[in-house]
């Protein structure tokens, strides 16, 4: 089977999702403001889980809530060509590249570095008692910033590769290419 | 950790840990799976990887977000605002058209009338029965009673031809029907102008003594 079959087949469940997000999206421009939370409740968690995979650390509740109101603000223009989930993961990429750009004008510092990110980890490590889960961690952080993002959509989201692909703004090839060198970095990792 | 060399089937694993296979599909990477200990492996790795990535997440106050959003009944309340304005314009618009376009077209009328010598309009004012009565209105003074020579050779002012009864660009000399006739067009009329002008050719001393201005 084809690569895109196998997505098409793989879509079933994400056509309802789909569905259910247009009925959403159609019932709020209606008026109703239930339809909002109900969107905020399907989607939140996703993105606040993208963030902290993207490599953000703090304010990850503000991000999520400024990705939402852009949302909200331009939903008239979304015509549903993507999924509503994958357009709110294109818009919090936006928003967490034009954070870090501000942050590093402003303080002029370095990208955070492989051992910085090995402290906040062991900050964690009180919290985060098995062991594979603290090492499965440490494997996902020293990805590329690309790979994290794919091996995050795909893994803890289930994105087919093309979503992945409009959400980080590459082709539906890089991203299967981005996920398989990820995953062989991370198994790689583990077997150190 | 070694990599099953059937990379469709380890394409798929993410499909099938998030339950996203037809069911032929599923079927299909289930049996392998089941006797490939590598995609054993790697099933189990992205099981934790999903468990680790979701852990690690905050949990977002949704209540929060959603106070921040906009309202959707405030955008419900502003288009339905709009609506009467936007229809006021446009009336106003197409009122302004029918004036100027009715006055300019009985301005027109009357410079070709000495030159339309066998204009249907004109006999048609002759016998005093108008071929078409929305068409044609015929104007009489409420003093003096029109002769028989007198209506075989009409003035111009008597008699009001336009295709909308508007020839006249007086509201008040319309008959009733004319008036309905009127809001039945303005009913019709599209609230944007033609921006483009309809192309024309001049043509001067033609030889059937015309001096017709004529749509290309």
């Amino acid at each position: 089977m084809s690569h895109a079959a196998h997505d098409a087949a793989g879509g079933a469940g994400r056509e309802s999702d789909d569905q259910v997000d247009a009925e959403l999206i159609a019932r709020w421009k209606a008026g109703d403001d239930r339809a909002a939370t109900a969107l905020v409740e399907r989607h939140a968690a996703a993105l606040a889980r993208f963030a902290v995979a993207s490599g953000e650390r703090s304010e990850v509740d503000e991000l999520v809530q400024d990705t939402f109101v852009r949302a909200f603000n331009s939903l008239g223009g979304f015509r549903g060509e993507s999924s509503f989930r994958t357009w709110l993961f294109t818009i919090e990429r936006r928003l967490l590249l034009d954070r870090r750009r501000a942050e590093k004008r402003r303080r002029d510092r370095h990208e955070v570095q492989e051992g910085d990110a090995a402290t906040e980890y062991d900050a964690l490590d009180s919290v985060v008692a098995d062991e594979t889960q603290r090492r499965l961690r440490a494997a996902v952080e020293r990805l590329s910033p690309t790979q994290r993002e794919v091996f995050s959509l795909r893994v803890a989201e289930g994105l087919s590769y093309k979503e992945i692909a409009e959400a980080v703004g590459t082709t539906e090839g890089a991203a299967r290419v981005h996920y398989h060198n990820a995953m062989r970095a991370v198994k790689e990792f583990l077997d150190e | 950790m070694n990599d099953c060399q059937n990379a469709k089937i380890r394409d798929q694993l993410p499909d099938l840990l998030h339950d996203r296979l037809g069911a032929d599909e599923r079927a299909a990477v289930l049996a392998h799976v089941e006797s490939c200990a590598d995609c054993r492996e790697e099933l189990e790795l992205l099981r934790a990887a999903r468990a680790m990535l979701q852990a690690q997440a905050p949990r977002v106050d949704v209540n929060w977000v959603v106070n921040a959003l906009p309202a959707a009944t405030q955008r419900a309340v502003t288009v339905q605002r709009r609506r009467p304005v936007w229809a006021d314009w446009r009336i106003a618009a197409a009122v302004t058209l029918l004036v100027a376009g009715g006055g300019s077209f009985a301005v027109l009328r009357q410079r070709q009338a000495p030159l339309a010598t066998s204009s249907a309009a004109v006999n048609t004012a002759q016998v005093g029965v108008p071929a078409h009565a929305d068409s044609v209105a015929v104007v009489k003074s409420p003093t003096v009673a029109p002769t028989p020579s007198e209506r075989t050779v009409p003035s111009r002012e008597n008699v009001v031809v336009s295709e909308a009864g508007l020839g006249s660009g007086r509201l008040g000399d319309l008959t009733e029907r004319q008036l309905a006739k009127l809001l039945e067009e303005m009913d019709q009329l599209q609230a944007t102008p033609i921006t483009d002008p309809e192309p024309v050719s001049l043509r001067v001393g033609g030889d059937d003594g015309s001096t017709g201005l004529e749509g290309a």
